[in-house]
């Protein structure tokens, strides 16, 4: 019989009657399928209440909407900014859940994981019962977010572009995590100290940077992330000029821009600076740039890679670093007038540790 | 050598289905969620009672929103690529033809990326726009690669490899336009990925949906297998026996293409099943195609429901991409079956 249908040359668009082998094997896949259809049937996901107790409706910071109860207790952050913000609020007793990338404070490091912010284990979320998850769009994946509201679990995702977006991103999760007031005093800290360096440095020239994301290739900065925000923040502005993110340059363009600084962040290598100096005026490209020549380079603190409190801090780093004559003591006041009217008191001994925390 | 008789085909399939099926059901056990298999066998009879009240939250999500898509989308890719697999390597009569030789994976990863560009935050848009990629390079190869109206392997094999390398080259420069975040679902994507949420809530109407089109292609394909015995063997030689060598080729070929394109838009491409799983059938059961498709099919699903347990199990609670596990994987079975035919 199968002799008869090897020869049998027609395919399947021109009818003809199935071999009883062939009828069996389509049983045999068809049962497959339905094994597969029934597994799918149980699988229809959960419809959501419309309306829950003691649950309030939420739009993150992507559109997303989502209920998240009133009092949220269990917290699982899917960043390494993320779990700073939750810390520098008082809340890490409510959160159950890192990623291990998280180590900043030290402590993070000792919560349960759930695996890296980009291959997080579902199930490992799942499995710490978390009543609010937080993502970030500058580090986590959207596939992530949107299988976890999938399953029922409210994911607030935030997308900070610069550094107020960040300060309003903070006050937004803190309300969100029951922390309203500490947000708030938290922000107006971080702000306080913003100003401080803005009225030093506001009408200074720009300092013309370039931040090395990555070495080799050369990676920078475009100039619609936050990091370019904080460097405008701090005084500088990047040489280069791109719509991308993390763009790719060339070196030589860089050897014609002629940066007035060169900016690496700490974790880029563990040598300190002068080792660092004599390693880059051994290559040819890096020595043909004044500020090679010069020195002019500074180790970032790694804060600076991460949209989080900590940002304020490596942006007095880069602001002290670039116009030191702002914040010799020559120029000291005690006092400055913000723009609403209220008047800072800057203390002498909290200049003299953020300087001390810029190696100055 | 035993002549193949329906009842050996059926005999082999059922026992690959019980090895699927035991592969599945470690699956379902393991992973990051501690859950015993008197729970899930519970949570399932539960389910299955309509008591949905008694499964406790957890298991509900762990079992029937996790891991039976999870599990269900593996069979679904693995049986649908290592298909496509076994079609490309007979319609090019190439052993190293694989389900992406033909730029199919690459027009799904350019659709991609234009969705990402055009719309991104998106749900399913990935998945809509890389099959709508894959049938426009399918229909492009299909054209470039006929001669003098018939299809020709060399022409097809050739026009694929172009196709390929055009479609990447437009990718490369399409890349630099996509910011951070999209380049992320993109990355993971190209390496193959089976946790992305499917595009409608509906799972249900969305599996099946999947599961009716393999069916209706491997079918297709499967129709043909006694000629593409034919055809391997020489293509003269096949239309002199009667085999009707085009009507062949263009079922295979569009079965085939259909397959990886379903496979490619709902998991990205994921490496190696496709040109192992058919030769790992071959050194088991035989090259005769009435027992490679159905086998490979198997196979296939069994390949990849257990590299993805192993893919999310090894560095817990970390996941590796399932494609990295595939080649991983298979690449030692492949050289030991390989080997011990040698001798």
């Amino acid at each position: 019989m199968w002799r008869g249908a090897s020869l049998y040359s027609r395919g399947f668009f021109i009818g003809r009657k199935l071999t009883r082998a062939e009828r069996q094997l389509f049983c045999v896949i068809y049962f497959l399928a339905c094994c597969g259809a029934m597994q799918a049937a149980a699988a229809r996901p959960r419809q959501a209440p419309a309306y829950k107790r003691g649950m309030k409706f939420v739009t993150d910071e992507t559109g997303r909407r989502m209920a998240i109860p009133f009092s949220v207790q269990h917290i699982v952050t899917l960043a390494p900014d993320l779990t700073e913000t939750v810390y520098a609020l008082g809340m890490e007793d409510k959160l159950v859940g890192d990623t291990s990338f998280c180590d900043t404070p030290p402590a993070a490091k000792l919560k349960p994981h759930v695996g890296s912010p980009q291959t997080p284990n579902l199930e490992a979320i799942v499995a710490m019962h978390p009543d609010l998850v937080l993502a970030t769009t500058s580090i986590n994946r959207a596939e992530t977010a949107d299988a976890l509201l999938r399953l029922g679990i409210p994911v607030y995702t935030s997308d900070p572009h610069t550094v107020r977006g960040m300060l309003d991103s903070v006050a937004r999760m803190a309300d969100l995590i029951g922390a309203n007031e500490q947000g708030t005093a938290l922000v107006a800290q971080l702000q306080a100290r913003l100003d401080v360096v803005h009225a030093r440095i506001a009408e200074l020239p720009l300092v013309h940077v370039l931040f090395v994301v990555w070495e080799d290739p050369l990676i920078t900065i475009g100039q619609n992330t936050f990091i370019a925000d904080a460097l405008r923040w701090a005084g500088a502005e990047s040489v280069i000029v791109a719509n991308q993110n993390w763009p790719q340059v060339s070196m030589e363009e860089i050897v014609r821009l002629q940066p007035e600084y060169i900016l690496f962040t700490a974790n880029h290598s563990e040598a300190d600076k002068d080792h660092e100096l004599s390693r880059l005026r051994k290559q040819p490209a890096w020595k043909a740039l004044k500020a090679i020549q010069m020195g002019d380079i500074l180790k970032v603190d790694d804060e600076i890679t991460k949209p989080s409190p900590g940002l304020i801090g490596a942006i007095e780093q880069i602001a002290h670093a670039l116009h030191r004559e702002a914040f010799s003591s020559a120029a000291r006041e005690n006092s400055f007038e913000r723009e609403d009217g209220l008047k800072i008191q800057v203390f002498a001994n909290v200049r003299e540790r953020e300087c001390d925390f810029c190696g100055l | 050598m035993r002549p193949l008789t329906p009842q050996r085909i059926l005999a082999t399939c059922l026992g690959l289905c019980g090895v699927l099926f035991v592969v599945a059901v470690i699956s379902l056990r393991m992973g990051a969620y501690p859950i015993s298999v008197r729970d899930i066998v519970s949570t399932l009879f539960n389910a299955a009672a309509g008591r949905r009240d008694e499964v406790p939250v957890e298991f509900w999500q762990v079992v029937f929103g996790l891991r039976l898509p999870r599990i269900a989308l593996g069979i679904l890719v693995g049986a649908s690529l290592s298909t496509a697999g076994a079609g490309f390597q007979a319609l090019l009569r190439n052993p190293l033809a694989d389900p992406y030789v033909l730029g199919v994976s690459s027009g799904a990863a350019l659709g991609a990326i234009v969705s990402l560009i055009v719309a991104p935050h998106t749900v399913g848009a990935i998945q809509i726009a890389a099959f709508i990629g894959a049938a426009s390079t399918i229909a492009a190869v299909y054209f470039l690669g006929r001669r003098g109206g018939q299809l020709d392997s060399p022409t097809l094999l050739l026009a694929g490899i172009v196709a390929a390398s055009f479609l990447s080259a437009i990718i490369m420069f399409l890349l630099t336009m996509v910011t951070g975040s999209e380049l992320r679902s993109i990355a993971f994507w190209l390496m193959g990925d089976l946790t992305a949420p499917p595009p409608t809530t509906n799972v249900l109407g969305w599996l099946g949906f999947l599961f009716f089109v393999f069916i209706v292609a491997a079918g297709a394909m499967y129709t043909t297998s006694s000629d593409l015995n034919l055809i391997l063997t020489g293509e003269q030689e096949a239309k002199h026996l009667g085999v009707n060598v085009n009507r062949v080729k263009f079922v295979v070929y569009i079965a085939a293409s259909v397959l990886t394109g379903l496979a490619v838009s709902v998991s990205g491409a994921i490496g190696y099943v496709g040109l192992l799983v058919p030769h790992v059938m071959r050194m088991l059961f035989g090259t005769d195609y009435r027992m490679l498709i159905p086998t490979a099919a198997i196979g296939g699903a069994i390949a990849i429901v257990l590299a993805d347990t192993l893919a999310r199990t090894v560095v817990a609670p970390t996941e590796l991409p399932v494609g990295a596990m595939t080649a991983l994987a298979g690449a030692p079975v492949f050289i030991y079956l390989m080997r011990r035919r040698m001798r």
